[in-house]
Formats: structure tokens, C-alpha cells, sequence
């Protein structure tokens, strides 16, 4: 059981662009990523919007080895700004985890 | 009866191109039928229903003097109206015209038996010649109807309804229940896709309608009995003001929706601050504050969907509701997207099984996610369950869209999505005899085609009352009935069919057994020549034949299936299998 | 044990802090492919090169350093490794890069410059004096490093009088034209990658060119900056040009972004990129961009596949 929690998401907004919440879980990010990154963007994206901070701690391997190719952004059908918003989580990650 | 020798019947036996003739010698049905009694001339051709084949047969009717006519060809479905039109401009009596199914019945059922599949086709055509010797000519029904429709419900869908009748020149009678215009739509403010306020679209409505003369508007009414038919019905009502009959020639049904009540305990209903989505609906347009049962500001919503609809039978359950409601999805995201306008830092959650803002309303469904509403989708097999603690709420949800992830949501309001059902009439359906599907709504004859008519001719359903609807779908249903009425009820009168049913006076004895079998409740009690009876209201009739085989004395008939004809075929067909 | 890459981010970042760059080279070595040009110093229009060029055999050799490194206890270290890093320039220590790599990235840098000049280009260079844009302490999320070197570049612009740059690879394209409009207020700067300013110019490589190759369109190109129709267009009278199944703006990324932090990661894309590339069936593969000459490189051995930069094409 996990409380859900809106403050990781509000954190997470001012580190920059991040629009994961328009995400409908279509599904296409994760068939396009040629790195097969399974857990990467929708459910860490899902992770931050519910605030399950610990989830998104298990992941920060994934969250860094997106490549910001964008194969994922540009088809993405509710216009989230995957790559972006991978960017600013690992802005958020490097000021809250790596206290860089 | 007609004496068998007069008769002068014309036999053609078609090729369908190959489709009857490639399993079926069509020239030797054509030439064993040739000798039979009655039968004048007998032909074959590649295509009867051609231009040409159908100026050969209006020849021969014309010289030959020919007062029958049996076409051996496809199924009457395909062609019964082209060759009866064809019988009436020769000057055959359309109704002494006998179509026998060669092809769906012979040729295409028995492609692998050719010479059986000719005996077969030389057997049906003597039966069709045995009914045609007994045909007696017909002449339609006639009604002349009435320049007046009566529209049950003042809901926009109703209002629309009469409106437009108007602009048509009909006048209209509108019966509504309650007393006040506008049904639902007259609670509530802001309404999707334009924004506009419902409350100010019922007072366009009402402004227009006391602009017209022919449209009078009945509130707090009831209707109480109904007699008549298609064209010409008497239907009473009941006002305040005491009873009167209307006579109308056309009905119109727009009595709407009732929203689901949920059941105690269904997802926390009776728990404070657990409210459905039009109480919350009809409280913000009515002006009031988002806020908790003991008054404090909403941080957190959680809407919980589909409740009341889409729902699966089970053993203890075995009444549902298994429609979609189709709309609170996309009212539900509206609502969202409208309260976070107002409130910016309020936090949404919506519960949801599948997401269905069809069409346009997408746009709203991915506005509301964009302005940041959460979607968690449950798994109806382990829906969410509400609780409480303390003051606040909480909701527990499984979302399948984060493997499962079991989450607690604390909420300070949650709002049940409830779905759409008719409204309770059952004492109007049972009055107009209105047709309803598994879910109580109002049914079509067919979805497709006749989206507004049904079974009950001169009977018309519109709006919410047929199928969950938004006002824009509903009037689109509402215009749709007023184009049915218009074309029934412009030309002054109507001509029905004459296979009915009759009553043979001198056979009936009133015994009544065939009184309550009519589907559209054509019998009605008689007294003739002192004695008591039957008799078949003809324009209420279809010809179904129900009533006929549950006379003990044989006193029914229906005209064109007469028993008389229909044993000859028999017979016709029984002496041929023999042979 | 994975490499603890807050300690990598850590040495990057310092590096990137400290010393200008997150690859800090001298400034011999940044220059040296400008040798024998006599590309007039500065002026209103330059060639920007961003260092990417330069930098890639030395971030390639650190990069083997790792590979050798990663699961053994040295990885451990890190953060100490971190801590000496602030003081000494450990990636000077680390890297080795071979000669013979560096002139063969010069080399294409050289050519780059003599195509645009054959094309009637006219345009300068800063020398000395061009930083590095920063790119991957900014992918990395490194924002307030970034920001703080974006205005430091941008201040060398002003300084030079800089009006026009044109770029070499996607990464430096990128960031000057996407990214620095955004982060440092009042920067405005004409940015255009060389494919773009030699399609415009109509220019076409003079010596008949007759090897076919099969063209891999960068990620950043194609999808970020819309630049894929251009390499085409100057190679239109010259060899075949084929693109694999995924082309244009559907293209498959060469993995090369993944290499500073998971070597591993990148080799497995690298290698499903030359799967689709070599299923052409021609042995030549151009690319547009340093890093994914470097990662293809590698891949395309092991298939016997050539992989050449577009400059080398053209040139
Ligand atoms: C929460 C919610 C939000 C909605 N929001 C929108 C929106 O934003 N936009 C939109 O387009 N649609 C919306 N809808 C749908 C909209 O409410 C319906 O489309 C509309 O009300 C249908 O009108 P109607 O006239 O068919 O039915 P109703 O509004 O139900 O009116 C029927 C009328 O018939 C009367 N009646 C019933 N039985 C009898 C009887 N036996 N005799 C006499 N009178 C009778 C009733 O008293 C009532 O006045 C929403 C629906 C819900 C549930
Ligand atoms: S493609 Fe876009 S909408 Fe679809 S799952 Fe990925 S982020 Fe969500
Ligand atoms: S940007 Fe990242 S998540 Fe998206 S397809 Fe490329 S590697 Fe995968
Ligand atoms: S419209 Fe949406 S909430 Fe309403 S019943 Fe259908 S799926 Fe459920």
C-alpha cells in the first residue's frame, strides 16, 4: 500500500519542463525506445505523478540511460515531452539525490 | 370466393442470370406448371425484374386479359414492391400477385441436386398457383390523419420536438410530468462542448415556445388512456386543471433519463463528504462552494467512474445496468477541467474503468490531463473501496497502469460518476404500449435505419429516453422524429397495408381467446347483432397472424393468407412431393 | 557493482565547473585541425566546432579506461577519485588518446572547412577563443552548471562580435539554437549546421564520387532540428544514397549518447543500429555526427562494416 502523494510532482515541476501528467498510457513510447527501457518514460512518469518516491529511487539507472534520442517524443500521441521531461528528472535526481 | 375457373393466371419462372437457372431447368418448371388449372400463360425469362422482361409481362396481362400473376424468381424481400407496381400499371390488382422464392429457397439451397431442386421448384410454383386461383383483390387502408402530434417530456429534447413541429405548421400538444420546462439540463449551468449555461438555453427554449400559437404546453401532466391509431389517435390526460382527450396523429416520447442512485455502501455512498456527479453538478450551479460535508475547502477530489453502469451480472446481482452511459466520462472531465479553473491548487484523481469522451470530447479529456488530473485505471474485478478515517476519506485503488501498484488516496470528497438509466414510467409504457430494451430505454426498430420509430406505428422515441445522450444528440433524435412526423402527417392521409386480420361474424361466438395474444392490441370486444364478438381494429392491425391459430371456431382470417389459400398451397405442394 | 554514477555525474560536472569542459583538452589540441587553413581569426560569421570533433578519441579512450574498470573494486573509488579531480585534471591522466585518431578527427574537421570554402563560404574562426557548448552536462541535468557556462559562451560571442556561427555536428547545432535561446536571456545568434549552409549554397562535391553508402540520419538532426532532407540533397549527383528502415525522422539512435555512463547500454543499441544499416547490403555507412561515427565505428567492425563522417564522403 502506498499513500498517494502530489508534493514529488510538485518538486519534480520546478525542476523544469515536465507535462508527464497528459500522459494517457498509451503504450507507444515504450514499443519505440531502441534502448527497450520498459519502466522508462511512462511508469516513472506514473511513479512521480502518484508520488511514489521510492519507486522512482529503484530506477535512476533507467532515468540516465535514456538516450534523448526523442523516437519516443515525437509519436507521442498526448504530446508529452518525454525527452524533456527525462531531463528534468535527472536534474531533480542530481539536486535531491546526487546533492549536485 | 372466386369460381377457379375464372381465373387467368400468367406463370414466369426467371433465370435470376444463372443463379436459379444453373440448379434449377427453369424451362421445365415453366412448361410442367403450364397445364394446371387456371393458368393462361407460362414463361420463362433471363431477368424478370429487367425493363424489358417487365414490358413482355405487361403485354401478355394486357392481351391475354390475365387476372393473376405468380412470378417465380427471388425473395419477395428483393422485388415484391417492383412486380406488385408492375401488376398495378397493367391493371392487375397488386394484391392478386403470388412471388415464389425459387432462389433463396430452391436453387441456392440445393446446388448439389439439380433434378431434385426442379421437382421441388415445379412444386412451390403450383402452390403459388394454388393461392393465386383463391387471391381476391385488395384495396389499401386508408387514414386520414391528423395535423397534430403530442410530445410526452419538456426536456430540451421534448421543447426541441415541439419547436420544430411548429416551424412545420403541426401544432403540438406537450405533456410534461413536473412543473417546470427543461428537465435536467434546467439544473445545471456550464455545460460542455460550448461552455454555455444550461439554465439559459431551457429560457431560450421557453421564450420560443410562448412565441408560438400552435404549441400549448401542459405541466404537472399525466397521460391516462389511449385509443385510435396511426393518423388519428385520442389520448387523455390528466392536469390539475382536471381530464381531457387530445387528438393527435402522431406521438413523440422524450421522457429522459433518471440518474443512478447508488446503493448504501456502493464505493462509500451514504459516508459524508461521498456525493454523485449531478448532486455535485446541480450544487456548484446553484453556486455553491466546493467544499467538505462540515464545510471545510476541497484539496483532494477522487471520482470513482462507471458507477452504476457497465455493470456485469452475478449471482446476487442478477438486475444490472450493462449499458455505458456514454456521457460522464466526458462530464466528469469537464466538471475536472472547470474546478480546476476555479480552484488551481485543487488535486484530482480519476478512478476510471476505460475512458470513453468519444469523438470531440477527447479534446476535454486530454485538456483535463494536461492541466494536471490524475487517470488511474482500476480493474472492475477490484473496483476501489472507499473508507473513511476520521473526517477525511480514503480511497483504495489498485492501478493497473503502474503494475498494480496498491495506492491510498485521502480525499476530501469523493464523487461517484453515475451512470445514465430511463426514467420510472411504467405506467406510460404500459398505456402507449412503448417498447423498451434490457435496460429500459425506449427501442428502435432498428438502430441503424429507423433510429426514431418502433413498433408502434405513429409512435416515435427521442432523446435521453432511448439511449444515454448528450443534448446535442438528443435534439439531432428529437429533429430526426419531427421529419416522421412531418412526412406521416403533411400529406393529409396514409395508406396502410390490407392484409389484415378479419373477424367472420357468423363463426365467432365472443369466447375472447384471442383478445390479449395481439401485439398491438387490435382486438376489442363487439357486439354484433345481439351477439357478442370480436373485431379486428383494421388500422391497428399488422397482419401478424398471431391471433388466428387460437381460434377455437376458425373465425380469423387474414386477408391475402386466407386458410383457404394457404391449405390449397399446402395441398398443392403435398400432392407434388408425393408423385 | 554498476559504476556509481553520481561520482561519474560528479567528475563531469566539476570538470565542466572548473575547467571549461567536461572533457578539458589544451588548447593546441582544440586548434590543431585549423592548422594550414589560414581561416582568418573571428569575424562576424565563424565556424563553431564546439570541440565535439575534438574531443571524441579522448573521451573514447576514457571510455575503454572505464570499460576495464567497471565490477573490478576500483569502481569503488570513485568518489575519491571525485575528490582528487577537483585538483588535478584527471581526465589528462586517464586518457590516452591515440595520435593517429586525433588526425583522422582533424582531419574530417578540415575538410568540413574546405567544402564550405569551395562553396564560396565565407566565414572565420575563434581559435582559442570557442568553448564548448556544454551539451552533455546539460542531457546529464546538470542545469545550474550549464547555465552558469551557457553565459559564459554567450559573453564570448558578444565579445567577438559573433553574429553567424556554423556548426559541425547536431549536439553544438542544438544547443545554440534550441537551448541557449531559453536559458540565457537576450542571446540571439544565426545558427546553421554546414549540411544546411552547404545545401543552401547548391554546392555538390566536385571529383566524381561513385561508392555507394547508406546514410544514417543523427537523432538530433532529424528529429530536433529537421536536417535530414539536406545531406541528401548535397549528395544528390553523387554516389547512391540509401537509408536503412529506419530513416529520417524515424531514425534509430546509434546508442552513443548512453556511452559516458553505460558503455554497455550504447554497444548493444550500436550494435541493432548496424543490423539496419548493414541489412542494405552496402558495406559504407555516412553519418552526420561525431558521436555516432565514434559508437558506429565500433559496432560496423565486428560486421565488417566501413563506417566514414560525411565530411569524408564529400571531401
Ligand atoms: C452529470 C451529467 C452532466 C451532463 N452534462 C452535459 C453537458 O455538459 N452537455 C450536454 O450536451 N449534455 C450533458 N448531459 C446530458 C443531458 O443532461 C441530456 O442530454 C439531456 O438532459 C437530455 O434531455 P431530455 O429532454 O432527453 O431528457 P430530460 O432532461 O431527462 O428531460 C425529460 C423530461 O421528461 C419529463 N418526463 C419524464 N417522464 C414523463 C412522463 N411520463 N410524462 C410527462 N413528462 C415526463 C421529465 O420530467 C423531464 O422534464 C449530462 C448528463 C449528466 C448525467
Ligand atoms: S507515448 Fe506518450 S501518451 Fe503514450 S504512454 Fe508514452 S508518454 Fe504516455
Ligand atoms: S528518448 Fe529515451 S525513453 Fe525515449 S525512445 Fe529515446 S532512449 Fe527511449
Ligand atoms: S461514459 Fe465512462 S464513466 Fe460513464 S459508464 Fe461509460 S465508461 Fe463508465
Amino acid at each position: 500500500m502506498t499513500r498517494v502523494n502530489a508534493e514529488l510532482l510538485k518538486t519534480v515541476e520546478a525542476s523544469g519542463e515536465f507535462n508527464a501528467v497528459a500522459c494517457m498510457n498509451c503504450g507507444t513510447c515504450t514499443a519505440l525506445c531502441p534502448l527497450g527501457l520498459t519502466n522508462l518514460p511512462r511508469e516513472i512518469f506514473r511513479d512521480v505523478v502518484l508520488g511514489l518516491e521510492e519507486k522512482v529511487l529503484a530506477n535512476v539507472e533507467t532515468v540516465f540511460s535514456c538516450l534523448l534520442c526523442r523516437m519516443c517524443q515525437v509519436n507521442c500521441p498526448a504530446e508529452v515531452k518525454i525527452a524533456d521531461n527525462v531531463r528534468t528528472l535527472r536534474v531533480h535526481l542530481n539536486k535531491t539525490l546526487h546533492h549536485l | 370466393m372466386k369460381p377457379e375457373t375464372q381465373s387467368r393466371i400468367g406463370i414466369y419462372v426467371c433465370h435470376c442470370g444463372g443463379n436459379i437457372s444453373d440448379y434449377v431447368d427453369v424451362a421445365q418448371v415453366a412448361a410442367a406448371v403450364a397445364q394446371e388449372p387456371g393458368v393462361t400463360i407460362s414463361r420463362t425469362h433471363m431477368f424478370t425484374c429487367s425493363d424489358a422482361a417487365q414490358q413482355e409481362i405487361i403485354k401478355d396481362i394486357q392481351e391475354q386479359k390475365l387476372n393473376g400473376l405468380v412470378i417465380a424468381s427471388c425473395s419477395p424481400k428483393l422485388h415484391m414492391y417492383t412486380f406488385r407496381a408492375m401488376a398495378e400499371r397493367a391493371g392487375v390488382n397488386p394484391y392478386q400477385y403470388v412471388q415464389v422464392n425459387l432462389r433463396e429457397q430452391d436453387s441456392w439451397a440445393h446446388t448439389h441436386h439439380r433434378d431434385e431442386a426442379t421437382r421441388k421448384g415445379i412444386a412451390l410454383v403450383k402452390a403459388g398457383i394454388a393461392k393465386s386461383r383463391l387471391s381476391e383483390p385488395l384495396v389499401p387502408l386508408r387514414v386520414n390523419t391528423k395535423p397534430r402530434v403530442l410530445v410526452v417530456g419538456g426536456g430540451v429534447t421534448g421543447l426541441k420536438t415541439a419547436l420544430a413541429l411548429s416551424d412545420l405548421g403541426i401544432a403540438v400538444d406537450v405533456v410534461e410530468r413536473s412543473e417546470r420546462l427543461g428537465g435536467w439540463v434546467a439544473d445545471w449551468k456550464k455545460l460542455y462542448p460550448t461552455g454555455q449555461d444550461g439554465q439559459a438555453l431551457v429560457a431560450e427554449l421557453e421564450q420560443a415556445l410562448a412565441q408560438r400559437a400552435n404549441i400549448k404546453v401542459h405541466t404537472q401532466a399525466k397521460v391516462t388512456g389511449r385509443s385510435g391509431n396511426l393518423g388519428d389517435f385520442t389520448i387523455r390526460i390528466r392536469t390539475p386543471q382536471g381530464e381531457q382527450d387530445l387528438n393527435v396523429g402522431a406521438l413523440v416520447m422524450a421522457t429522459g433519463f433518471a440518474a443512478y442512485a447508488p446503493l448504501p455502501q456502493e464505493f462509500g455512498f451514504g459516508l459524508p463528504g461521498v456525493v454523485t456527479l449531478p448532486e455535485l453538478k446541480k450544487s456548484l450551479s446553484r453556486g455553491e462552494p466546493l467544499q467538505t460535508s462540515d464545510g471545510r475547502p476541497v484539496k483532494t477530489l477522487a471520482f470513482i467512474y462507471c458507477v452504476g453502469s457497465r455493470q456485469k451480472k452475478t449471482a446476487a446481482q442478477p438486475q444490472v445496468n450493462t449499458h455505458c452511459s456514454r456521457t460522464c466520462c466526458t462530464a466528469a472531465a469537464h466538471l475536472g477541467l472547470n474546478l480546476t479553473g476555479a480552484y488551481p491548487a485543487l488535486r484530482q484523481y480519476h478512478l476510471y474503468r476505460d475512458v470513453r469522451t468519444y469523438g470531440k470530447h477527447e479534446l476535454i479529456f486530454g485538456e483535463n490531463r494536461e492541466k494536471g488530473a490524475v487517470y488511474v485505471r482500476f480493474d472492475e474485478k477490484e473496483p476501489p473501496v472507499v473508507s473513511t478515517e476520521g473526517a477525511q476519506l480514503r480511497v483504495k485503488v489498485k492501478d493497473t497502469l503502474t503494475r498494480r501498484e496498491e495506492l491510498e488516496i485521502a480525499a476530501d470528497l469523493v464523487v461517484l460518476v453515475t451512470g445514465m438509466l430511463p426514467r420510472e414510467n411504467a405506467e406510460l409504457i404500459n398505456i402507449l404500449k412503448v417498447p423498451v430494451d434490457r435496460n429500459g430505454f425506449f427501442k428502435e426498430i432498428h438502430p441503424k435505419l429507423r433510429p426514431v420509430e418502433t413498433v408502434m406505428d405513429g409512435l416515435f422515441i427521442a432523446g435521453a429516453a432511448q439511449s444515454p445522450r448528450l443534448i446535442g444528440e438528443a435534439v439531432s433524435s428529437a429533429l430526426a422524429a419531427v421529419s416522421k412526423c412531418g412526412a406521416l402527417l403533411k400529406k393529409g392521409y396514409v395508406d396502410l397495408e390490407p392484409m389484415i386480420a378479419v373477424v367472420k361474424t357468423d363463426k365467432c361466438t365472443g369466447c375472447n381467446a384471442c383478445l390479449g395474444v395481439c401485439p398491438y392490441q387490435a382486438i376489442e370486444k363487439t357486439v354484433c347483432d345481439g351477439r357478442d364478438q370480436v373485431t379486428v381494429i383494421p388500422f391497428s392491425c399488422k397482419g401478424c397472424g398471431a391471433c388466428v391459430p387460437l381460434c377455437p371456431e376458425n373465425a380469423l382470417d387474414v386477408k391475402g393468407y386466407t386458410d383457404e389459400q394457404m391449405t390449397a398451397a399446402i395441398t398443392a405442394l403435398a400432392q407434388e412431393a408425393a408423385v | 557493482m554498476a559504476f556509481p554514477i553520481r561520482h561519474l555525474i560528479g567528475i563531469l560536472a566539476d570538470n565542466q565547473r572548473l575547467r571549461g569542459s567536461v572533457m578539458p583538452l589544451g588548447t593546441g589540441r582544440l586548434t590543431a585541425w585549423a592548422k594550414g587553413l589560414s581561416l582568418p581569426r573571428g569575424g562576424s560569421r565563424v565556424i563553431y566546432t564546439g570541440h565535439m570533433y575534438q574531443m571524441m578519441p579522448s573521451l573514447a579512450s576514457m571510455e575503454a579506461g572505464l570499460g576495464l574498470m567497471a565490477d573490478t573494486p576500483v569502481t569503488r573509488l570513485m568518489g575519491w577519485g571525485r575528490f582528487f579531480n577537483r585538483f588535478v585534471n584527471l581526465s589528462f591522466f586517464l586518457t590516452w588518446p591515440s595520435g593517429r585518431q586525433q588526425a583522422q578527427y582533424d582531419l574530417r574537421l578540415k575538410k568540413i572547412a574546405q567544402s564550405l570554402r569551395q562553396a564560396g563560404i565565407q566565414f572565420g574562426y575563434l581559435y582559442e577563443k570557442e568553448l564548448y557548448t556544454g551539451a552533455l552536462v546539460y542531457d546529464l541535468g546538470l542545469d545550474e552548471v550549464f547555465k552558469k557556462h551557457a553565459q559564459r559562451v554567450w559573453a564570448m560571442f558578444q565579445k567577438h562580435g559573433v553574429r553567424s556561427v556554423i556548426t559541425v555536428d547536431p549536439h553544438t547545432t542544438e544547443m545554440l539554437r534550441e537551448v541557449y535561446p531559453k536559458v540565457v536571456p537576450g542571446f540571439q545568434l544565426e545558427v546553421k549546421s554546414y549540411l544546411e549552409v552547404l545545401a543552401e549554397s547548391g554546392w555538390t562535391p566536385p571529383q566524381a564520387l561513385t561508392e555507394a553508402v547508406t546514410l544514417h540520419d543523427s537523432c538530433i538532426y532529424a528529429r530536433t532540428l529537421q536536417v535530414s532532407a539536406q545531406p541528401r540533397a548535397v549528395l544528390a549527383k553523387g554516389p547512391l544514397v540509401d537509408s536503412p528502415d529506419h530513416a529520417g525522422a524515424a531514425t534509430h539512435c546509434c546508442g552513443g549518447p548512453a556511452e559516458s555512463l553505460y558503455p554497455h547500454k550504447a554497444e548493444t543499441v550500436a550494435a541493432e543500429r548496424i543490423n539496419q544499416l548493414a541489412a542494405r547490403g552496402c558495406d559504407t555507412v555516412a553519418v552526420l555526427c561525431p558521436i555516432c561515427l565514434h559508437n558506429l565505428e565500433k559496432a560496423g567492425r565486428a560486421r565488417g562494416i566501413r563506417v566514414k563522417d560525411f565530411s569524408e564522403i564529400i571531401g
